[in-house]
């Protein structure tokens, strides 16, 4: 825990040394691994997201709201080899009716540590634009407590901020950025593993994010601040849980989110926002749909 | 007398318009390729920054082309701008002096 607690610690102190010396750069809103970075450069994202599950039509009318900050910071090893942490604080709770009696069980702290790298294994650049494929691959390390308890006893999973399992993950991602659009397209798997005999299912993804320059409509020179108007698409699809080794039947499925968003680019900072609205959710069982996910994010240069 | 007064006029002259190709900075136009985003300017700024000599970078991001104005009497060399912008993860298409303060200078 100790241990833990100070690898944690050493990464936010980290981030704000790092953040002195900053290069930000537009990507996607919902995922990361578009994020394009120099040689020796940092590269740091800071996101809030909010989420909202309540729709439960079972006796248990269960709700769960989540309030996440992300953190994200990126190094470039060289011009094409970068290496990426992402680490979120997470804050969670479930309302539920049992016995007649509604009850509210919630946890906070830190989740689960991401490390990943990436590698661009084609890239043309041309006048005002440039084509990338870089595949990835990395690993959630299990950073977050993946046994709080409250006074009903110890928090259920998915209620915990961490996994508690070593969950290997890669994928490819591509992006055509031109002056006035980007477009980045990322496929990703990753395979959970088993902790305190629970292993969540699978995770794999489609995601497609297009950024359409809003503003300046033309360009006459310099460098201006840009406002993209963005539409990204995120196609998951899970596995079902176990429990000690049995299929839990009430878990995983397939969401597909439309994400309408706004971006604004300067040489300094970039500011964002977004929210992804279920268009189709498939959910096995009795599993919970999302509402809603918003959220909304900066970076700095310095 | 007269070679010697000859002779020192002549290298004073020289040594005037020497130093008057000096005196005015170089500024060099380098198109890049790949230069999409104000956020790709600052990044590829940063690397040409780093590059001895540079007094001022300025970036039309419409025509891809980075100015870069060098310090009194220095030079820039095409290969450690190459390799700036390749650090940068873009690519160096064109390099040229647009300044040229007298016909007797040399570039590297």
């Amino acid at each position: 825990m100790r241990i833990r607690h100070s690898f944690l610690l050493l990464f936010a102190v980290a981030m704000v040394f790092l953040s002195q010396n900053i290069v930000a750069w537009g990507a996607p809103i919902t995922f990361n691994t578009a994020l394009p970075v120099a040689k020796d450069e940092f590269l740091i994202r800071q996101q809030f997201i909010l989420g909202q599950s309540g729709k439960d039509f079972t006796a248990a009318e269960r709700d769960v709201s989540t309030q996440s900050v992300v953190s994200i910071l990126a190094y470039g090893i060289n011009s094409d080899l970068a290496l990426f942490a992402a680490l979120p604080y997470v804050n969670k709770t479930l309302k539920l009716t049992m016995n007649s009696a509604r009850l509210t069980r919630s946890t906070r702290g830190f989740g689960d540590m991401t490390f990943f790298g990436r590698y661009t294994i084609y890239k043309n650049n041309f006048k005002g634009g440039n084509f990338r494929i870089a595949p990835f691959a990395g690993i959630k390390m299990p950073t977050g407590n993946s046994r709080n308890r409250d006074s009903f006893g110890q928090l259920p999973a998915s209620l915990q901020p961490g996994s508690g399992s070593w969950d290997p993950l890669g994928g490819i991602v591509m992006t055509y950025q031109t002056l006035s659009m980007q477009v980045d397209t990322q496929i990703s798997y990753k395979a959970n593993m088993t902790a305190n005999g629970f292993e969540a299912g699978d995770v794999s993804r489609m995601d497609s994010s297009l950024q359409y320059r809003l503003w300046p409509k033309s360009l006459s020179g310099g460098v201006p601040g840009f406002l993209y108007g963005v539409l990204e698409m995120n196609l998951i699809h899970q596995g079902k849980n176990k429990i000690n080794a049995v299929k839990d039947l009430n878990s995983g499925g397939t969401r597909l989110f439309l994400v309408p968003g706004i971006q604004y680019v300067t040489r300094r900072w970039i500011a964002e926002i977004s929210v992804q609205l279920p268009i189709i959710q498939d959910m096995n069982g009795t599993g919970l749909e999302n509402d809603y996910i918003a959220r909304t994010g900066f970076r700095f240069n310095f | 007398m007269k070679i010697i007064l000859k002779t020192a006029l002549a290298s004073m002259l020289m040594l005037f318009s020497t130093m008057g190709t000096f005196a005015e900075p170089l500024t060099y136009a380098l198109k890049v390729d790949g230069l999409a985003c104000p956020f790709c300017t600052f990044g590829i700024e940063k690397q040409l920054g780093k590059i001895n000599g540079v007094d001022k970078l300025s970036t039309d991001l419409d025509s891809g082309v980075v100015l870069m104005t060098m310090k009194n009497g220095v030079l820039l060399d095409k290969t450690k701008a190459e390799q700036a912008v390749e650090q940068a993860g873009f690519t160096l298409r064109g390099f040229d002096k647009i300044k040229t303060p007298s016909p007797k200078t040399n570039e590297k």
